[in-house]
């Protein structure tokens, strides 16, 4: 055997083998989540890669070490799985760096991380100041984790009590032109209210590349002509501003009329309305 | 314009949005929403009969705007 075709051979066989380790590591060895992951990883690759470019080395050797390696990260799986102080001893905890504000220098130590490094980690993760964090901790990966104080985080909706509506998974039913049927039976519609939303959009449907559904059935559509304008109807603002205009006509009515009774009704109603708006209010936003 | 005739569009404008609402309710994956949806054309369905009944009462005073 030439060493071209050794080359060759081997190649294959270890395509082959890291394959099927990395399929049964599945994605947590891919994440290197814990030091043991991060080093059977790196030595698998280089057994790899030493078997493939030693020519005079036994293929099955290699073969083997990797097999061997492999067992060991998915057996250290399952017994972190099965057992806390197993997977603590083998993948380390997380360390608190950050207390109130505050640097914890011993744990610092511990972790043999200078205050240069530190300030580089946090740099990475948007801090500049070390007093604007209210804790951090050292993950076993080696990165930092940052928890803001509560002045600094970016406002959300709930800290202005502003009432949202959910928002479901968007759904791709058109790719490339043509129609995901198993996609479009998960947001309960057919072909047929697909050809219709089309036709109301004016586009065939060889002419979609990409068309999602939102989880109010709304379809939006990207086309290959880029140039063509695609109508975006706005359906819930358009009907918000109907109810908001039919309120304000039973006001002018109550207002209008000179009969007690009359006027009570339109009063009673436009109220009714009013609260009816506020409560849908949040789910006709788009 | 006369009254009869305002109320009249307004009431045509009520039914306009209780059909959406139904259709809608119907169209979103979202549970919440179909419900809330759905309790917002009832209501708006209450309304439409308070005006129905007004635009009725329109009609007997004044027969001449019967539309």
């Amino acid at each position: 055997m030439n060493e071209w075709m050794h080359i060759i051979v081997s190649s294959v066989l270890f395509v082959v083998t890291l394959f099927a380790i990395t399929k049964i590591g599945g994605k947590k060895q891919l994440s290197e989540l814990s030091f043991f992951e991060y080093v059977s990883g790196i030595t698998i690759g280089s057994i790899a890669g030493e078997v493939i470019m030693g020519l005079d080395g036994n293929l099955f050797h290699g073969v083997l070490a990797i097999v061997i390696f492999g067992s060991f990260t998915f057996l250290h799986d399952l017994l972190g799985i099965k057992s806390k102080k197993f997977s603590e001893f083998f993948e380390g905890k997380a360390t608190v760096i950050i207390k109130d504000g505050k640097v914890m220098e011993e744990n610092l130590k511990k972790e043999k991380y200078t205050i240069d490094e530190l300030n580089s980690l946090l740099r990475q993760k948007n801090v500049f100041k070390t007093s604007d964090v209210e804790f951090a901790v050292l993950e076993p990966k080696g990165d930092i984790s940052v928890l803001l104080k509560k002045e600094l985080i970016p406002i959300t909706p709930k800290d202005l009590n502003m009432p949202v509506a959910p928002e479901k998974e968007t759904y791709t039913v058109i790719m490339d032109g043509n129609v995901m049927h198993d996609q479009l039976a998960s947001v309960g519609k057919n072909k047929g209210w697909l050809d219709i939303e089309l036709d109301n959009l004016g586009v065939t449907i060889e002419n979609v590349f990409l068309g999602q559904v939102d989880s109010y059935g709304k379809l939006s559509i990207d086309t290959y002509d880029d140039q063509l304008q695609i109508p975006s109807p706005q359906p819930r603002k358009l009907l918000l501003a109907m109810l908001n205009k039919c309120q304000a006509d039973l006001e002018l009515f109550a207002l209008g009329t000179e009969s007690t009774s009359t006027k009570e009704m339109y009063n009673k109603n436009a109220k009714k309305l009013q609260e009816a708006i506020n409560k849908v209010r949040p789910f006709l936003k788009e | 314009m006369t009254i009869a005739s305002d109320v009249n569009q307004v009431l045509s404008t009520i039914k306009g949005i209780e059909a959406q609402l139904s259709s809608m309710s119907m169209n979103t994956s979202n549970p919440e929403a179909s419900k809330i949806f759905h309790e917002t054309m009832l209501v708006i369905g209450e309304i439409k009969t308070d005006v129905q009944k007004r635009k009725t009462q329109l009609e007997i005073e004044e027969p001449q705007y019967k539309s």
